[in-house]
């Protein structure tokens, strides 16, 4: 059980710096660091074979997004 | 799950919302976006609906894909 504080905890604290960073590109390992705790918490919460699945889902799915953020940030700034 | 937990997601999903609203930058309001739908996602989590949570998990990057395209720098008439 204080596996799944911790890992809130982590959460919590990693949507505050994303927050509070003025920073576009470093607010982005922060919600990286906020989508996996929430994966990890997923399997805490619940003791079913289906939850295996459902924080992979998440995982993939929270990747792709980030990822396709980041590409865009990174390729968005075509200058002359 | 009990209430410290449930304070601390919902923690999440509000400071995500309240980012949402004073970000200025337009990419910043996209994070804040995904930092609500981490904290959503431990709700559905914690009452068994994980079939319901396979779907959101596949379905929620897609709409930010979607929404992706205004971001651009280049597209100011967007």
């Amino acid at each position: 059980m204080i596996a799944l504080y911790i890992v809130a905890v982590i959460a919590v604290f990693a949507v505050i710096r994303a927050t509070l960073e003025k920073n576009t590109g470093r607010k982005l390992p922060y919600v990286n660091v906020m989508n996996f705790a929430v994966a990890g918490a997923i399997v805490l919460l619940l003791d079913h074979p289906l939850a295996l699945a459902a924080a992979a889902a998440y995982f993939v799915g929270s990747t792709l997004e980030a990822n396709a953020l980041a590409s865009t940030y990174a390729g968005g700034d075509r200058r002359g | 799950m009990d209430d410290l937990v449930v304070l601390l997601f919902a923690a999440v999903a509000l400071i995500g919302a309240v980012s949402v609203y004073f970000q200025r930058d337009r990419f910043d309001k996209l994070i804040a976006l995904g930092i609500i739908y981490g904290g959503v996602v431990p709700f559905i989590a914690v009452r068994g609906y994980l079939d319901v949570l396979i779907a959101v998990s596949l379905i929620v990057p897609i709409t930010t894909i979607i929404v992706l395209p205004l971001c651009r720098r280049d597209t100011r008439d967007a």
